[in-house]
């Protein structure tokens, strides 16, 4: 990592929450969640299943899907030397950012594409809508150079295939490639590998990296595999049931996690390059964020739970320059701050 | 191309057995009918019998029934049974009489088209709103009110107290092109003939569609907010497209199965509508087959029973043909 003092913010998420307002309650699914992504940076979230990292994802671009909405917050965008805080966009502006300033990778990219249209078409309609190349004409003749960054053999041809035509890997550069098509300054990868077979999962990972240098590209990757964490971030943001529990530099969240559920993550993958589904080492499930526990919101599941940590919320604590835990164990030893990095 | 060679000769095979259940099955429930077709041909109860033995003779009617369906078919499709009653060629008079109910099935389908599709489409965009309750109530009408009832209904309002439109007669333009009278004068650009027609169809057309425009409003609107909430127009628009083209997604994704339904639909009503046409007197094959029924004209009543059938299977092909076409993912 570069020094400290020339760090510059991309986007700042500060204290955000997001709710969504199911006919069985109101799911408090994001509460009190800030970060900083820099330039040029692999900024990871990590956390199991359900904790909220597609919905935080998703805030960055505010598209949130209903009955989902950001109750509190802000997510402040530096687009140019400009700070604009993009909960107050309109949908065009809107518009005019997703896809080509924030674009986006997601999980299954079986899903993600259109049967019906060939996937030349559905990448250059990406550029065309966005005024990137004057008509689809151009916008094909971009997608096979697009599909042969992304190691397509045969980009060519395979522009001209339907989704269903090209294997799952395949399609999942396709994916990338759209992402990238517009050159934009914020790459989401939202467990880019998950859906894919073991060894493609490798290959896909590779090209992210091998793309990210090449390009010096900003990147938000989510994940629930500490193995990818340590292959790809430089630094990482832990989620736990909506909330933000630790925020630290990889190598110092590896070395020194604080958090109990850190603590857990880390035991759950013994070496950090092996693949783990399930974390079984803590027991019990993320809880029912309609009634979520009070307090901590970990503390049905974590080894030191105290009463305190039943009672109140634990505050955000810096340990460390860079390294920011949310837990009762640590008031005292560090400075208590309203929001991580 | 092969492939779509070989899928033809398939389902060309497939043709037979299918013509030939439907029209067995129609042939048996009229042979099994104790009912002396041959003295009501030859003039009810005061027919002569030597008239009548004649008759037996000549359509086989003291054969057994495979002799006589092999006669009836055979007849029909080599256009040589002439009818008992009227003394016209069985398959001639038939034929004479799709393009009527071509056109009637060409007013049904436009309305199906242009009232099912964008009422499918604003019940989507509007759920659980007014015009969504409309839809549904439509829907749900449509399937359950009589269509003889309906027919009457119309025509009294439109044609008695309105006096809008014209019932009975179809007027031919003087060109002859495809045999279909409203064709032919848009072809020759006989515009009094063909707003005759318009006025004389739009209502037994409208009557004709009315349950399919509710069914297919409701298929429309299902399909389509089924594709509204699918990941790929999620994605296209975390992609930043543009209003137009996301919409654009959905609609041709949610028009995929309407193709099939449309096309079945549009199949099943050119096979001869005989309540409509009979309501409205038109002289289509559906009322053919009602006059048939009274006057138990066993050939005309197979003949169209055949004509259904091979129409019916015919756009069930063309509609496969269509789908493969808009959706990539099926193949022959
Ligand atoms: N459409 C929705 N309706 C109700 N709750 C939702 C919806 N989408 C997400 N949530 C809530 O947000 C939480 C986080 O979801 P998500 O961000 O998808 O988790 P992750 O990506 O970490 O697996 C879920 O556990 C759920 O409670
Ligand atoms: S605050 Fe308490 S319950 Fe929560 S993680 Fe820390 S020790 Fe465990
Ligand atoms: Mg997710």
């Amino acid at each position: 990592m570069s020094s400290e003092a020339r760090r510059e913010p991309l986007i700042e998420v500060e204290n955000l929450y997001v709710y969504f307002y199911t006919y069985a309650g109101v799911v408090k699914a994001i509460e009190d969640v800030s970060f900083t992504i820099y330039k040029g940076e692999t900024f990871c979230l990590v956390g199991e299943t359900g904790c909220g990292k597609t919905v935080v994802s998703r805030t960055l671009t505010n598209i949130v899907p209903p009955p989902g909405r950001i109750v509190k917050g802000k997510v402040i965008y530096h687009r140019d030397g400009e700070e604009v805080n993009i909960i107050k966009l309109s949908e065009e502006e809107l518009r005019n950012i997703r896809g080509k300033e924030i674009a986006y990778i997601i999980q299954d990219p079986s899903a993600a594409l259109d049967p019906l249209y060939v996937v030349g078409y559905q990448i250059a309609e990406t550029m065309v809508d966005h005024g990137t190349v004057k008509d689809f004409k151009e916008g094909f003749g971009r997608a096979v150079r697009l599909l042969k960054e992304v190691l397509i053999p045969d980009p060519e041809r395979r522009v001209k295939a339907y989704p269903h035509e090209l294997s799952g890997g395949m399609r999942q550069r396709v994916v990338i490639s759209m992402g990238l098509s517009n050159e934009p300054k914020l790459l989401i990868a939202d467990e880019p590998t998950s859906y894919l077979d073991v060894t493609v999962q490798a290959q896909v990972l590779d090209l992210l990296r091998e793309l990210k240098g090449k390009k010096g590209l900003t990147v938000l990757l989510i994940t629930h595999d500490m193995g990818v964490v340590a292959e790809m971030c430089e630094r990482v943001a832990v989620l736990y049931a909506g909330n933000i529990v630790e925020v630290a530099p990889v190598d110092e969240l590896f070395k020194r996690p604080k958090h109990p559920y850190t603590v857990g993550l880390l035991r759950a993958v013994p070496n950090p390059l092996t693949e783990i589904e399930k974390l079984e080492s803590i027991p019990g499930t993320v809880p029912n964020l309609i009634k979520p526990p009070s307090g901590c919101r970990f503390h049905p599941r974590c080894p030191h739970a105290t009463e305190k940590c039943r009672r109140e919320k634990p505050p955000l604590i810096r340990v460390g320059p860079s390294h920011y835990v949310r837990c009762w164990l640590y008031a005292g030893k560090g400075e208590e701050v309203s929001r991580s990095e | 191309m092969a492939d779509l060679k070989r899928f033809l000769v398939r389902r060309a095979v497939t043709f037979i057995p299918t013509i030939i259940g439907v029209t067995l099955i129609t042939f048996i429930i009229a042979f099994v009918i104790p009912a002396n077709p041959a003295r009501a041909w030859a003039g009810g109860i005061k027919a002569d019998p030597h008239v009548v033995a004649t008759i037996v003779k000549e359509y086989h009617l003291n054969d057994p029934w495979y002799v006589q369906y092999y006669f009836f078919m055979k007849g029909i499709l080599t256009n040589s049974i002439v009818d008992p009653l009227f003394n016209y060629k069985v398959m001639s008079y038939m034929l004479a009489r799709f393009p009527i109910t071509f056109q009637l099935t060409l007013f049904a389908l436009f309305f199906l088209i242009v009232l099912g599709i964008p009422l499918g489409i604003i019940s989507a965009l509007k759920k659980d709103t007014v015009i969504d309750a409309f839809v549904r109530v439509w829907a749900l009408t449509g399937v359950s009110v009589p269509i003889f009832w309906l027919g009457y209904i119309f025509i009294y309002v439109f044609f008695y107290m309105l006096g809008w439109i014209t019932v009975a007669g179809v007027p031919y333009p003087k060109v002859h092109i495809t045999g279909i009278p409203i064709i032919d004068a848009l072809l020759s650009g006989d515009w009094t003939t063909f707003a005759e027609n318009i006025k004389r169809f739009i209502l037994p057309g409208f009557t004709l569609g009315f349950a399919g425009i509710g069914i297919i409003a409701r298929l429309v609107r299902n399909s389509f907010l089924e594709a509204i909430n699918s990941d790929y127009i999620y994605f296209a628009k975390m992609r930043g497209l543009r209003n137009r083209r996301v919409f654009m997604h959905a609609l041709r994704n949610a028009l995929v199965p309407v193709v099939t339904v449309v096309g079945l639909q549009f199949g099943g009503l050119l096979g001869g509508a005989p309540i409509t046409e009979t309501v409205f007197g038109i002289p289509g094959m559906g009322r053919a087959m009602v006059q048939a029924i009274f006057n138990m004209d066993f050939p005309v009543l197979i003949a169209g029973t055949l004509l259904a059938a091979l129409i019916f299977v015919i756009t069930n092909l063309v509609v496969d043909i269509l789908y493969a076409i808009i959706d990539p993912r099926v193949r022959f």
